[in-house]
């Protein structure tokens, strides 16, 4: 034991130093029992009072459950879950000032809203998705958004059994972000179809209505986390697959892109498609102060001449497609928006705002808000082709012209072909027969030789061959095929 | 000194394994309650009822929880979000709100945190289920001290008995700055500043409206966060009218100095009855004025809700038709939202903000409503 060269209360048992004397006054000899420290004296006690308090928690944990919430998240760590804890997020946080939109949102990592209002779309649903399929932005940052209204066709279980595939395709990077598809029907009584969907007296009810369905889909699908909504329209023939960065790029509030139609040759081939992105004139200003409050004036019909420019007359197809113009009105097929504009309460109208409504008011409305409202006239998106009632006519005469004319050829060609086998039969007889004749001439002259006899034998020989001939052509030709044919024959005889 | 000698040889391991034996002590303890618990919501209508609106996924409209728990792909990447579809045909409101589930959105702009307002607000009667709440809070000192004090607030409720807890809230902070910081009463009422302030307020409103609708909510109840007194079955008595939009009378409790006790007097003047007067001054205004309301300053000889109340025989299911609305509570079927009718930010009919919203609606082809009778109580700094 080392602790013998020293006494028990901890002093050295041999003075170090050596005026130790005046240092340690109390003799190092006597006996002291080393005073036990504070703490191994009540250390007994506190041992004591933790197993009570021990043994008391848990005997309440047991008599009591309710107490256990109050214990649980302390002791386990979080390991073993609340009794109450339903396992649910309820609580949500966001900063809208984080979701403003930049000009490269893919890096950002920006959402995008995807809007399409479908009716009776069932025929378009396959080219629509090869788009989608096809973008290039970053399909986990697009939400789709559909909202189908009173269809009659399949629209809506294509939609789900593609919507299905899209999100469940093999291809991680190929499914979308959240999808809602929305059903809701406005009792439309307007018909779908393009005569009555462009006639100018169905336009402002129809598009009040339009607008009320858009405005129904937006609400139910904006989140705080979007940045940015597209809204496209299911019926776009061919667009640029990176449609969304390239209208992003320029960093608006609202642009929309130049919708032109591709058209059959004898219409000319192209045209513009939306005419409802427009600059506003003075003439349109002045005509709408003297319409009622509920009128709305419609783009593109000669009862309302505004003399507006257009974008889309304004494009060339050889133009900078980056080029800007300023809008006042835009149309509805291809607009990408900052989702700020929608949640400062930027909608379609579905009344007369400003003497507009839906798409058109949407971009007063906007302008009036301090948003800016740009169109790009050289960038061009083709719609879907739709022929109207007009065009059907003319294209059922036009049909039926050529039905015409292929049943002329196919006759004449049949005629021909005819007369030629005819021909061909007559010749071939002909031939048989002369050679027959021939030979029987031959024979004549050879048996002339011998018996001489009179030419009457000759002309019951050329009879009989001639009749087969004949017969033929009575039952089936018209009397001009007989007749040009025994003029053949008549001449072919006279050669002979 | 037996114990402490005994403590002394007690080497780690005999420790450690102590430890141990405690720790699945307590897990044997507490395994079986665990277990119980979860076989406890079966029973339970309320927590079924939560359990099955809950959405899979957290990119799901903000009117519903979301499962904590994520799927997964079979290649163990996370499964992407399902298809959802929701018929909206079979939305209803109705005025038999309760019985039918409808679901409310209860929206507040906030700008003070008051406790008397949660405590209101945890107190109505409506089915907790079925109700949402949203706040839009300024990005700025007052509004981070609002959202703390908030957050508090709702952590609380969210992790108290199953009943009280709401469907779902959302805390949304605004893009933009408000125009003036301070939140003063005297200051904010100030006539010159009521134009750009309410049309801050309108984007603020509008914001919160359309990121927070989504596809479930039948009824939209707009309360200010200084609203701290209503009665507990606020939601169903207004859902009763089955009114497109309905608001009732906004009054204050105040001391009294000539009576010597507590008394009430209106406080909300923008719910009104429009007037030759003010409809003649709107013709005379520029395009971007708009027409005020309890302003010396521009007399418009409206009739005001607020000075219709009969507070000594009120009959709390009075109506009235109105021309214009104020915000501090407002009930709207979500149908009129969802149609576009929104709070202009801009002078829309020389008006702004709920006034204006009363206007839009009216445009869109609804009638607006108000119970001069049916009081809630506004906030006394």
């Amino acid at each position: 034991m080392n602790r013998h060269h020293a006494f028990s209360n901890g002093y050295a048992a041999y003075p170090r130093g050596k005026a130790s004397h005046n240092t340690f006054p109390v003799s190092p000899h006597r006996f002291q029992p080393r005073p036990q420290p504070a703490l191994r004296r009540r250390r007994q006690l506190l041992q004591r009072l933790c197993l009570i308090a021990a043994i008391s928690t848990l005997l309440l944990i047991l008599i009591f459950p309710s107490f256990r919430a109050l214990f649980l998240p302390a002791v386990s760590l979080g390991l073993v879950s609340s009794a109450e804890d339903l396992q649910l997020e309820t609580v949500r946080y966001y900063d809208l000032s984080k979701m403003q939109g930049s000009g490269s949102g893919w890096e950002h990592g920006e959402r995008v809203l995807m809007c399409t209002p479908l009716r009776d779309a069932a025929s378009h649903l396959p080219m629509f998705f090869s788009h989608l399929r096809n973008l290039t932005y970053p399909h986990n940052l697009i939400d789709l958004a559909f909202l189908v209204s009173d269809s009659e066709d399949d629209t809506m279980e294509m939609l789900s059994s593609m919507l299905d595939d899209l999100q469940n395709d093999a291809d991680p990077k190929m499914s979308f972000g959240e999808i809602s598809v929305i059903q809701k029907d406005f009792g439309q009584q307007v018909q779908q179809d393009v005569e009555s969907r462009h006639g100018f007296a169905a336009q402002a009810s129809r598009r009040k209505l339009m607008a009320q369905a858009r405005n129904w889909l937006l609400s139910a699908t904006l989140r705080p986390t979007h940045s940015w909504v597209y809204w496209r329209d299911a019926d776009v023939l061919t667009a640029p697959t990176t449609i969304l960065e390239d209208l992003m790029r320029h960093d608006k509030d609202v642009i929309v892109p130049n919708v032109w139609r591709p058209l059959p040759d004898w219409l000319g081939g192209e045209q513009p498609y939306d005419l409802n992105s427009w600059q506003e004139s003075e003439t349109a200003l002045a005509l709408a102060e003297t319409l009622d409050e509920d009128a709305v004036i419609v783009e593109g019909y000669a009862e309302y001449a505004t003399w507006r420019p257009h974008l889309a007359y304004l494009r060339d197809p050889y133009g900078d497609p980056d080029m800007e113009m300023e809008l006042d009105g835009v149309g509805g097929v291809s607009i990408l928006a900052k989702a700020r504009v929608f949640r400062a309460g930027v909608h379609f109208p579905a009344f007369s705002f400003e003497k507009h409504a839906e798409t058109e008011g949407f971009g007063k409305m906007a302008r009036r808000m301090g948003f800016s409202v740009i169109g790009l006239p050289h960038y061009t998106i083709w719609h879907l082709y739709e022929p109207s009632v007009d065009d059907l006519q003319h294209m059922e005469e036009m049909e039926q012209e050529r039905l015409e004319r292929e049943r002329e050829e196919q006759e004449q060609a049949e005629r021909a072909e005819r007369v030629q086998t005819l021909f061909k039969d007559a010749k071939s007889q002909w031939e048989d027969d002369t050679a027959n004749i021939q030979e029987a001439i031959d024979k004549e002259g050879k048996s002339q030789a011998s018996d001489y006899s009179s030419s009457s034998d000759v002309d019951s020989t050329k009879g009989s061959a001639e009749g087969p001939v004949a017969q033929p052509a009575a039952k089936e030709q018209g009397s001009a095929a007989i007749t040009q044919e025994e003029s053949t024959k008549e001449r072919k005889q006279a050669k002979q | 000194m037996a114990v402490a000698r005994s403590m002394r040889r007690t080497s780690p391991i005999t420790v450690f394994l102590a430890a141990l034996l405690a720790f699945g002590f307590l897990c044997f303890l507490l395994s079986p309650s665990s277990s119980a618990a979860a076989a406890a919501p079966v029973t339970d209508s309320s927590s079924q009822l939560r359990r099955e609106d809950a959405a899979e996924h957290p990119l799901s409209p903000p009117t519903k929880p979301f499962l904590k728990s994520q799927a997964v792909r079979e290649d163990g990447q996370k499964a992407p979000p399902p298809v959802m579809h929701y018929n909206l045909n079979e939305l209803s409101s109705t005025s038999e709100s309760i019985k039918k589930g409808e679901r409310v959105l209860i929206l507040t702009p906030l700008a003070r945190f008051y406790q008397e307002f949660w405590d209101n607000v945890v107190k109505l009667s409506y089915p907790h289920e079925f109700i949402s709440i949203g706040f839009i809070v300024p990005k700025t000192k007052d509004g981070d001290a609002a959202v703390t004090a908030l957050e508090q607030a709702i952590s609380e409720t969210q992790s108290g008995p199953v009943d009280s807890r709401f469907a779902s809230i959302s805390i949304l902070r605004q893009d933009f700055d408000p125009p003036i910081q301070s939140q003063d009463e005297k200051e904010r009422h100030k006539m010159s500043n009521q134009k750009a302030r309410r049309e801050s307020m309108s984007r603020a409103r509008n914001s919160l409206l359309f990121t927070t609708l989504g596809p479930s909510t039948s009824w939209v109840l707009w309360l200010d966060s200084d609203i701290v007194e209503t009665p507990a079955t606020l939601i169903q008595d207004l859902t009763a009218h089955n009114r497109p939009v309905i608001v009732p009378n906004c009054f204050q409790r105040y001391y009294n100095k000539d009576t010597k006790k507590m008394d009430v007097r209106p406080y909300d003047f923008n719910s009104w009855i429009d007037s030759s007067t003010a409809e003649e001054l709107a013709g005379m205004m520029g395009p971007d004025e708009i027409l005020l309301e309890g302003y010396a300053e521009m007399p418009t000889y409206r009739t005001l809700m607020a000075y219709m109340a009969n507070t000594g025989a009120p009959r709390p299911s009075r109506e009235i038709e109105l021309d214009g609305v104020g915000g501090t509570a407002l009930l709207v079927k979500a149908d009129v939202h969802r149609d576009g009718a929104m709070f202009p930010a801009f002078p829309f009919y020389h008006l702004v903000e709920t006034e204006g919203f009363a206007k839009m609606a009216k445009r869109l082809g609804y009638s607006v409503y108000g119970l001069p009778d049916y009081f809630v109580y506004h906030y006394n700094e």
